[in-house]
């Protein structure tokens, strides 16, 4: 071992040194051997492990006399290397000083590059000092002493880069500006100069106080600051030039590709953190400054359906949240008026169509129009109303879905307008509960025999986009009635095509309104499950009786009044004798079974099928004519006499004038009797059973309905909403008001609207009535003392 | 690529590049200067030491280097319990190694910066200390007594509360 043979003098020492640490700063690309490299460290580490007591010059820098276990060897070699580095870098610094711009730039790199590189070579050639001098000079506290590569890089901050005067940093700083000026301009640069100063500036950062962890106070203070300001400064000026020149939509894409360059930019050459402050600066200048000019467009860009121009502008807009604002109001007005004027367009060709013969122009507006005359807006065919409302809610829900990210701000706008343009169109001018009837029409007619969807999946579909408007109509309640009377049609009339879409369709509703709104609904499949069940059990009663031959077939539904809405007929009617004894078996056979119950026969919904023997098609297969109850009653007088008068007619079934006239009517049409004269009705006219029937079909119709009848039916549905609304509401006061046993008025009205806005929206007039209803009930009473407030008599 | 490391003396030995970079010394200088072929010149290290040091590099090369920052901690507390010494290490520093020859060793590791061999080094001359009496010390390592008898006795009194145990 040789440590103390050789006498470790510091100027020889650190000759030997520099002679061999200044061709690694300099000439490194001369390579290096093995055998220098080693020299060097081996020189370094003779010396500190000499044990020559060198008291004056092992002082810590500082100054510090703290007691030590043993002298560490070093304070020389680092004070040198110090001395060193700094008149190495000086002799840089005057080179640099020749260079400008991009030239300064690759010097700068270059020069980075090798100095790195070279003293990489020092820190590890001086890791002996490292290991001990420094590191005790760290443990006990000295600031100022880093190990020897962190000892470079300060060196390289505080006397090449910046901090003094004639530093280079800003001339540095000034060229890199410049150069990604011209990349913005649209010049290609070589962005890996950039890249390697900005690793430079990242490098330089440390920690004064723990070397080990660096810090990104150069980066941000030399670089990040003066670029974001640049930056700035730069797309403020372009920004506004290329928007007075260009239209908006260009300016929108002139945006978002520099938004993404600039994105890039980051990727491509800055410290990732400087992603957010650049970002946030090019969306104030781009976009935040414009925003007023880019709202502005959004109604054109809506007008033209220009879909990729409005994605791009929520995706700018969105950049600024407070700007969208705007755009889901005008969204929302936009939506609501293209709504209304499908609507109206509806009913435009509505009225062109030739039913539309009446010439109202001005209809009174307002209040209900039960009793109004028939009128253009509100004939539209129920499919053309629902298809209309559900393109537009499709069309701009998509446009929500796809241009607007499914935004939820615009999903509520797109839902305040729907409901707008739902309830309140033209077609719901003269009566809000329009909207709910004629979607309840159009589900009638997609769960009726004969739908034109007949596959299940489809009408599942369909069913699933009437349920999308129907959650935007208010009057549910309108719904569920005309709902509820079609269903009963379609039940008593067995024209339902599939039991299982009737289900699903009801529960549809019911997930929509919960268990009360369809619970009449589900009623009334179950009494058709157990008239099924008596009509078994009748005909096994009637087959043991041994008297079946000469009944006619017979089919019954007994449904409960509560929720079947049927109304029992005014007209008289005799039963005819044919069916007078099935009549009265059935009649004591359920008054047997169900002792207290009582049956209402509602005639005027039965049907009946009679085989004409009179007449064959091709005289082979007599005619079956599909009647209904009043016609059979009708066409059986014709079995006693081939014709009669209205007159006869009337006293022999006991019809009313008006019942008989219509069904009368559907044997006309059909030819199945012969009419002598125009006026169907008159008491004189007579009727004759047509010898020379004639029809394509073996079965035919004759139940054919009036067309006054439908309209009848559709507003004494109106009135009988009315008439519920009254209830319901009448039923909410008094829940009310038997919790709150006192209430003052206009809360009271405020309350009331509040429970019952699920199913419809109650007027403040309304209200009013029903309070007074109450009043005079005695349900509630006015207080004495103040007369707006009200009190629950119990 | 095996190294070739050359000893004071000229001996050469030829290893592993894994085996020579158990010493950071080595491995920091591959690094820089990279494969040149030659020999390494370890002018403070004799051949029968670097023997040795390359016998232990050869056994534990590949052991885990403890440099990252979060491993500090296990190797620190690891290496502060002079009692445990791993069988090999054990065997490896008695066998036949006389004491010039177990500090040259030290030497070496602290020179080539092999901290565990430095380590196991510093382990075992304190197991050999343990609880033997400064003259047995003095003996052991052959050190000459330069105390006067007055500082000897003054010493002595200082660490009075620390004697009987």
């Amino acid at each position: 071992m040789s440590y103390g043979a050789q006498q470790s003098d510091l100027a020889t020492t650190w000759a030997q040194l520099e002679a061999g640490i200044d061709p690694i700063m300099n000439k490194l690309s001369d390579g290096l051997s093995y055998k220098s490299w080693m020299d060097l460290y081996t020189t370094i580490y003779n010396y500190c492990t000499s044990s020559r007591m060198c008291n004056h010059n092992d002082e810590p820098i500082n100054g510090s006399s703290s007691n030590r276990g043993a002298n560490l060897m070093g304070a020389d070699l680092y004070s040198n290397l110090k001395t060193y580095l700094k008149e190495h870098l000086d002799a840089l610094k005057v080179k640099a000083d020749q260079q400008m711009d991009e030239d300064l730039l690759t010097f700068y790199t270059r020069e980075w590059k090798r100095y790195t590189t070279g003293t990489t070579y020092v820190h590890h050639i001086f890791a002996y000092l490292n290991r001990h001098w420094v590191k005790r000079e760290i443990d006990e506290g000295h600031k100022t002493i880093y190990d020897v590569y962190t000892l470079t890089l300060v060196t390289w901050r505080d006397h090449f880069f910046g901090g003094g005067l004639g530093t280079i940093q800003p001339k540095v700083m000034d060229a890199v500006l410049k150069l990604i000026e011209k990349q913005r301009n649209g010049e290609t640069i070589d962005s890996s100069i950039v890249n390697s100063i900005v690793d430079s500036f990242v490098s330089l950062g440390l920690d004064e106080n723990d070397s080990t962890k660096p810090t990104l106070d150069v980066y941000k203070q030399f670089f990040e600051t003066p670029f974001i300001a640049k930056t700035e400064e730069y797309y403020k000026m372009e920004s506004e030039r290329f928007i007075s020149e260009n239209s908006i939509i260009d300016y929108m894409k002139k945006a978002e590709s520099r938004l993404a360059e600039e994105d890039n930019r980051v990727q491509m050459y800055l410290h990732s953190s400087s992603q957010k402050p650049l970002i946030l600066c090019c969306e104030n200048v781009l976009i935040r400054n414009h925003t007023g000019p880019i709202q502005e467009e959004f109604q054109n860009l809506l007008d033209q359906d220009k879909l990729d121009d409005l994605s791009r502008m929520y995706g700018l807009l969105s950049r600024v949240p407070e700007s969208l604002e705007k755009l889901r109001l005008t969204f929302e007005v936009h939506v609501r008026k293209q709504g209304l004027s499908a609507i109206e367009k509806v009913a435009e060709s509505a009225q062109a169509a030739p039913e539309g013969e009446e010439d109202e122009e001005d209809e009174p507006k307002g209040k209900l129009a039960a009793s109004a005359a028939p009128k253009k807006a509100g004939d539209v065919d129920s499919k053309t109303y629902v298809d209309a409302l559900l393109a537009v809610h499709q069309k701009y829900s998509s446009l929500v879905e796809t241009a607007f990210r499914g935004e939820t701000g615009f999903g509520a706008s797109l839902d305040r307008a729907c409901r707008e343009f739902v309830n309140r169109n033209i077609v719901c001018e003269k009566s809000s509960s329009k909207s709910p009837e004629l979607l309840a029409k159009h589900c009638d007619s997609l769960l009726k025999k004969g739908s034109k969807i007949t596959d299940e999946h489809e009408v599942e579909e369909v069913l699933n986009s009437v349920m999308t408007l129907f959650k935007y109509v208010e009057d549910k309640d309108v719904f569920q009635k005309f709902y509820q009377k079609q269903l009963a049609r379609r039940l008593v009339n067995q024209l339902s095509a599939n039991g299982d879409t009737e289900e699903s369709m009801i529960n549809k509703l019911k997930d929509a309104c919960g268990f009360e709104f369809t619970s009449k609904l589900q009623r009334m499949f179950q009494d058709v499950a157990l008239s099924k069940d008596l009509n078994d059990q009748f005909k096994e009663q009637t087959a043991r009786s041994a008297e079946k031959s000469d009944l006619p077939d017979f089919q019954i539904l007994v449904g409960g009044t509560g929720q079947w809405p049927l109304n029992a007929t005014t007209t008289k009617f005799n039963i005819p004798d044919d069916l007078l004894k099935t009549y009265e078996k059935f009649q004591s056979f359920y008054q047997h079974k169900f002792s207290g119950r009582k049956l209402n026969w509602l005639f005027h919904l039965g049907r009946a099928e009679i085989r004409a023997n009179f007449v064959k098609q091709n005289g082979k297969i007599p005619y079956t004519f599909l009647t209904s109850t009043f016609q059979m009653g009708v066409l059986l007088q014709f079995n006693a006499a081939p014709s009669y008068t209205f007159a006869e007619l009337q006293t022999n079934t006991s019809l009313d004038p008006a019942t008989l006239k219509s069904a009368l009517f559907g044997l006309i049409k059909s030819k199945a009797l012969i009419v002598s004269n125009e006026k169907t009705s008159d008491p004189e006219t007579r009727y004759e059973i047509n010898k020379a029937f004639k029809n394509k079909k073996t079965r035919v119709k004759v139940d054919i309905p009036m067309r006054a009848e439908q309209k009848a039916e559709s507003d004494e549905t109106h009135k009988g909403i009315e008439d519920d609304r009254s209830m319901v509401i009448q039923a909410a006061i008094v829940r009310i008001m038997k919790t709150r046993k006192v209430m003052q008025n206009q809360l009271l009205v405020t309350e009331t609207i509040d429970q019952l806005k699920a199913r419809f929206r109650p007027t403040v007039p309304a209200i009013k009535k029903c309070i007074d209803m109450l009043l005079e009930k005695e349900y509630i009473e006015r207080m004495e003392e103040q007369r707006d407030m009200f009190q629950y008599i119990a | 690529m095996p190294v070739i490391l050359q000893a004071s003396d000229g001996q050469q030995f030829p290893i592993e590049k894994n085996v020579a970079e158990r010493s950071m010394l080595l491995k920091n200088m591959l690094e820089d200067v990279g494969d040149a072929g030659d020999p390494i010149p370890l002018p403070n290290v004799s051949g029968s030491i670097l023997k040795n040091v390359i016998e232990y590099c050869e056994h534990h090369k590949d052991d885990p280097h403890f440099a990252a920052e979060e491993d500090k901690e296990v190797f620190e507390s690891s290496r502060k319990k002079p009692d445990d010494i791993d069988e090999w290490d054990a065997n490896f520093m008695k066998a036949g190694k006389g004491n010039e020859e177990l500090f040259e060793i030290i030497l070496a590791a602290n020179y080539l910066d092999i901290k565990p061999l430095l380590d196991l080094g510093c382990k075992t001359v304190a197991n050999m200390i343990k609880g033997k009496t400064p003259e047995q010390i003095r003996e052991m390592f052959n050190i000459e007594n330069d105390f006067t008898p007055e500082e000897e006795d003054q010493i002595r009194r200082e660490n009075e509360w620390a004697a009987d145990a």
